[in-house]
């Protein structure tokens, strides 16, 4: 939901919400601060919409309740870490149930 | 303007009479902020500055708000750690200065435009819990509009303390309460067992929910009087009325001391007759709540909540650590769970189950139940899983026939079966009991005692359904009367049959938690009441005031009046007569509104 293409990705890999409540504020919250510690561009994919990974409010409207598919598309120089570290963030579940 | 004592009524949600200034917090978000084009570089950057400064001072105010909540209440911490991230979010903090310099907006202007978009784009979730997110980012924007405006969001550390009036608060805001000069609280909206309530009560903040208009009835500066106790509010009031006020608060709050030091204490007559005292419950922080006000376990755990909350079907998994968390709290203190008690129309496809003409009388509860029974099945599994952690206790609502009771028990034995092949523990002699809240029950008690482990009786539906009364109806609701000749005698028969069969016989609904009617219960033979939390401490009180002897005689005395109205007089005057300085808190002031 940016305004930007995004780049041609270097780093693509699928992503699963699996917490009871959903990608709602506090995951959010916790992808955003990820994605921003990385010197990357993320984006994240579903169904054909698209939300910037650093954008709070854009991740909350792209609607994800407990199991929605998202694919991650990484670029820029830290794109495997930063993939990585939010993969092990969708999987920890957020700390949460 | 000349005092005039004016009424307005409510919910009281929180205990405690209150005497203040109302602080009102009215919602700005419909207001458009006014727009003015900026002309010179130098207002473009004044107008960046003031936005910039909205924006760190809100970050000052958040941060500071956060470092003063007690360690209790962290999960608000993470609601304002969100927020803190909101301020500088994209969306909101680069749009607004780009609007600024870009489309020459005012500060205001450009944040209001900003915040529009973000509105349009929640407007397209569908998942109603992260649509309901929204809230976070409006405080946001309110504050940082608050901001710009110089005016002082939440000035909770007033000088003098306040009595805030609220269209609703969110548990967040709820909580800021606690830091802060807030006397007590009045909303618009809630209920007795909502989020805020409940915070509320665990902060001991008098609270009333339920005030029509009171945003708009009531203004800033305005004197009130705030009594938590019988959700009465009084606006202006008069140096006489306000004196009294002040005479009932100070023995309220003596009282209240001496209540809370026995409220750990057995509930037990002064004859040494045992009872129980349980907390019902909804929410999972209610537990707390039951826990603090000294409760001897739960008598009813409602499993509606997550059935209702989420777009899907529960799991078992989500189900066991729902329960497992209340038991292990409560342990060893038992803890009855309730199946679930909705019908399908409230949380599966309209398609299946459209809303019934009656739903009272509908495919409900154990009716429901026994008909969608992979859904009941798997309840019944996270039901005994939980059982390990703690004492447990199964009960089914709105039982009619023993065949139903027949039925639940054999899926339970089913179920256990399976967990036994899973090799998943359970406590295998977990009781099972039945509800009494139909009447067809209270005449077939006899029979069902030999197939129940204990009885419960739900006096809600009971009364509802012995004297054919919907409270909901204004026309006929105040006949809904729980000493009614035929619902005592209900009562007694349901208590005799559970003697017979040597099975304990509880009570929960509304009238368990009356000081009220106590002790005319505890004379029936009801020995398990359960109640809101915040009820256990009085109810104790009582009990341990009074003889089990005393009990059955102001039981037999009123079996023998054949009105209600006769047996209305005989307990309030029983009542008053034996325990003053409680009742006086319920109906001395009543006389003073009076037109």
């Amino acid at each position: 939901m940016s305004q930007r293409k995004p780049k041609t990705p270097v780093v693509e890999k699928e992503l699963w919400v699996e917490n009871r409540f959903g990608l709602h504020a506090r995951p959010a919250a916790q992808v955003a601060q990820m994605a921003q510690k990385f010197d990357v561009e993320i984006i994240l994919e579903k169904d054909g919409s698209w939300a910037n990974a650093r954008d709070l409010l854009s991740l909350l409207a792209l609607d994800c309740p407990q199991g929605t598919r998202l694919v991650l598309r990484a670029t820029g120089p830290q794109a495997h870490e930063a993939a990585a570290a939010l993969f092990s963030l969708f999987a920890s579940k957020f700390g949460e149930k | 303007m000349t005092p005039n004592n004016r009424p307005l009524q409510g919910i009281p949600a929180s205990p405690g009479i209150v005497l203040g200034r109302a602080k009102v917090l009215s919602e700005h978000v419909e207001t458009q902020p006014c727009n003015c084009l900026l002309y010179s570089p130098e207002e473009i950057e004044e107008q960046l500055g003031r936005f910039l400064k909205a924006v760190e001072q809100a970050e000052t105010d958040l941060i500071a708000l956060k470092d003063s909540l007690s360690p209790e209440y962290q999960e608000h911490g993470h609601l304002l750690d969100v927020q803190i991230l909101m301020l500088k979010e994209r969306m909101i903090f680069q749009e607004t200065q780009r609007l600024i310099r870009e489309k020459r907006y005012n500060a205001e202007w450009a944040l209001f435009q900003a915040w529009q978009k973000v509105r349009e784009l929640f407007q397209g979730i569908g998942d109603p819990y992260i649509k309901g997110r929204i809230q976070d980012a409006e405080e946001v924007y309110r504050r940082l509009q608050s901001n710009l405006a110089g005016k002082e969001v939440w000035n909770l550390s007033a000088d003098e303390p306040v009595i805030i009036v609220a269209r609703d608060l969110s548990p967040a805001e709820a909580t800021q309460m606690t830091s802060s000069q807030v006397l007590g609280f009045i909303t618009e909206r809630g209920g007795r067992t909502s989020h805020t309530a409940i915070i509320a009560q665990s902060l001991e903040i008098p609270a009333v929910v339920g005030v029509d208009f009171a945003t708009r009835e009531i203004a800033t500066g305005d004197p009130l009087i705030m009594d938590g106790l019988t959700g009465q509010i009084i606006l202006d009031p008069d140096e006489a009325l306000s004196r009294s006020y002040q005479a009932r608060k100070k023995d309220f709050e003596a009282f209240k001391g001496e209540v809370a030091q026995a409220s750990n204490l057995p509930a037990i007559t002064t004859d040494e007759y045992p009872t129980q005292i349980l907390a019902n419950i909804e929410l999972p922080e209610e537990v707390d709540l039951g826990l603090k006000y000294g409760a001897d376990g739960v008598g009813l755990l409602r499993t509606e909540f997550i059935y209702l909350r989420q777009r899907h079907l529960p799991t078992e998994e989500e189900l066991f650590l729902d329960y497992r968390r209340v038991v292990e709290a409560m342990a060893p203190r038992m803890v009855t769970i309730r199946t679930l008690d909705i019908g399908g129309d409230k949380f599966l496809s309209h398609l299946e189950y459209a809303p019934e003409m009656n739903p009272a009388l509908g495919l409900r509860a154990i009716r429901f139940c026994l008909k969608e029974q992979k859904i009941f099945r798997t309840q019944l599994k996270a039901i005994l899983r939980s059982s390990v952690y703690g004492r447990v206790r199964v009960m089914f609502p709105l039982i009619s026939s023993v065949r139903e009771l027949q039925e639940a028990r054999r899926l339970l034995e089913e179920v256990k079966q399976e967990l036994q092949r899973e090799g998943t523990p359970f406590d295998a002699r977990m009781p099972a009991g039945a509800m009494i809240e139909v009447p067809a029950a209270v005449t077939l008690a006899h029979l069902l005692s030999r197939q129940a482990d204990f009885f419960s009786i739900g006096t809600n539906d009971l009364i509802q359904y012995a004297l054919a009364i919907d409270r909901g109806n204004k026309q006929v609701a105040d006949m809904y009367q729980p000493l009614h000749p035929a619902v005592m005698r209900m009562i007694r028969e349901v208590v005799n049959a559970a003697r017979v069969a040597r099975i304990p016989v509880a009570m929960c609904g509304e009238m368990a938690g009356d000081p009220l009617y106590i002790p005319v219960l505890l004379g029936l033979g009801v020995a398990e009441l359960s109640m809101n939390a915040m009820a256990i401490p009085m109810a104790k009180h009582i009990i341990r005031l009074i003889t089990i002897e005393e009990a059955r005689k102001i039981a037999r005395n009123a079996l023998r009046l054949v009105t209600v109205e006769e047996v209305n007089d005989y307990v309030a005057q029983e009542m008053n007569r034996r325990f003053p300085e409680i009742f006086r808190f319920v109906h001395a002031l009543a006389a003073n509104l009076e037109p």
